[in-house]
């Protein structure tokens, strides 16, 4: 039975799956925040601290967000959590389980970037006599950002694309929202295709603009492809 | 509460459901090695035809760039449904097997040009020039000074990768593909606590992955990128 292409049907949902990707960015958006936060916590620890079993509580920590699939950490939120009476929604186990990943991944990148401060610039800073404000404000914060920002920005692109996922438990984004139109019309082959044109664009376009502004705020220089 | 997950273990842990998730590790095992080799090889294709001291061709290029541009920017999920009714559209009937083998190795050949592209790239411009004037083909360049230099900064980044693919098989539990999270999936529903069966697979998951890794970064530390080479290339894999 040969298959006729029909993009007529899919395309009138064009709007509907751009709402899903707004849904996407607003969950990769939150994700990122809290897994920025945890993983400054993560890597002053790993870069800083003397204490050894502290030191090793991080590290297995990000050891195990980084070598277990992040579909698997959010079905044991998911499915497991209630059996030890945590209950929670959809929303927010895919949420936690996002955060918690990225943040693992998120403290190796900033434990590199605190690596790259070399010691001789801190004793240089030191020598002029500025106080430690003064020296993570002038010295260590544009030289870490200048480090960070091209890692950062593309953890950011692949943790949009990770929240695809959320369909799985459910949730309207663009995923789901393809999953919801191929339901309706039986056109999968034509909803998946543009969806993933969807990815192609958005990806694309949170590329340029975080380039952009590293580009132009911070003086970074990167390729953009 | 933590009594009868210690009264379930037992049960858990039969004969089995061993058995059982062992055979569903093969099958994930089984999906990232046949998608790795064939992916790495297409994607190794597609770095040699981007650079243009090896194939000197801007449809090469275009080709090259548009593939693994637009494969690296489209999540893992999306490509499995679109390569399972892509088969369906050609009117292939084909197991979910070769469904996801096939998604993996779409992804894998999307990002190891990438990786393999920048490694190339790591390589001094003279390099080149000196063997274009020793007129040494593009082949024959790779072959002899090109790759043998540049695999130390391919090899780690690729390997941190291959983790990242290994992990992503988890998604085929969606099309029903019997790999591990599908197999936990199956233990959950036939009533074992949900604690075991994901936290089993958890612990599965870290076993195949973690030695992979820790050995990436042994390789890295061990190799040395020259100046110059990527960091942190597509590290988090294609989900």
């Amino acid at each position: 039975m040969a298959y006729t292409l029909q993009w007529g049907q899919v395309v009138g949902f064009t709007g509907y799956l751009i709402g899903g990707a707004w849904l996407a960015l607003q969950i990769a958006f939150l994700a990122f925040v809290g897994g920025i936060a945890i993983a400054t916590i993560n890597a002053t620890v790993l870069s800083y601290s003397k204490n050894r079993v502290l030191r090793a509580v991080v590290s297995s920590y990000v050891a195990f967000f980084m070598n277990t699939p992040v579909l698997v950490q959010i079905f044991f939120l998911f499915f497991a959590l209630p059996e030890m009476g945590v209950f929670l929604s959809s929303y927010q186990a895919v949420l936690l389980g996002l955060t918690l990943n990225v943040s693992g991944y998120l403290t190796e990148t900033l434990r590199a970037g605190f690596q790259s401060v070399s010691k001789a610039e801190i004793e240089a800073a030191e020598t002029l006599g500025m106080s430690v404000t003064q020296m993570t404000w002038y010295v260590i914060l544009p030289h870490i950002i200048r480090v960070l920002y091209p890692p950062l920005s593309n953890q950011y692109i692949l943790l949009t694309m990770t929240t695809s996922i959320a369909s799985i438990f459910g949730l309207e984004e663009l995923t789901g929202r393809a999953y919801n139109v191929s339901a309706e019309t039986f056109r999968s082959f034509e909803v998946f295709s543009m969806s993933a044109v969807l990815y192609v664009v958005l990806t694309f376009v949170a590329s340029a603009v975080l380039w952009l502004i590293g580009r132009y705020v911070f003086r970074v220089k990167a390729r953009l492809v | 509460m933590g009594g009868s997950l210690l009264e379930q273990l037992p049960l858990f842990l039969s004969y089995s459901n061993i058995a059982f998730l062992a055979q569903a590790l093969g099958v994930t095992v089984a999906l990232s090695i046949v998608g790795c080799v064939i992916g790495y090889s297409v994607g190794a294709l597609l770095a040699f035809i981007r650079n243009r001291h090896v194939v000197d061709l801007w449809p090469a290029r275009v080709l090259s760039v548009g593939f693994s541009e637009t494969f690296r920017r489209v999540p893992f999920l999306i490509k499995l449904m679109v390569v399972f009714f892509a088969f369906e559209v050609v009117g292939l009937s084909v197991s979910m097997f070769t469904v996801t083998a096939t998604t993996v190795a779409l992804a894998a050949a999307a990002f190891s040009a990438e990786i393999m592209r920048a490694g190339l790239e790591a390589l001094p411009e003279g390099q080149w020039d000196a063997s274009e004037s020793m007129n040494m083909g593009g082949v024959m360049s790779l072959r002899l000074w090109a790759l043998p230099q540049s695999w130390r900064v391919i090899l780690p980044p690729a390997l941190s990768f291959t983790v990242g693919l290994i992990k992503s098989t988890s998604i085929a539990s969606q099309i029903s593909v019997f790999e591990l999270t599908y197999a936990a999936k199956v233990l959950d529903q036939k009533g074992f606590s949900p604690v075991l069966s994901f936290g089993s697979l958890l612990v599965l998951y870290f076993i195949i992955c973690y030695p992979l890794n820790l050995y990436a970064r042994r390789l890295e530390r061990k190799l040395e990128r020259p100046q110059g080479a990527p960091a942190m290339l597509a590290e988090a894999g294609a989900v």
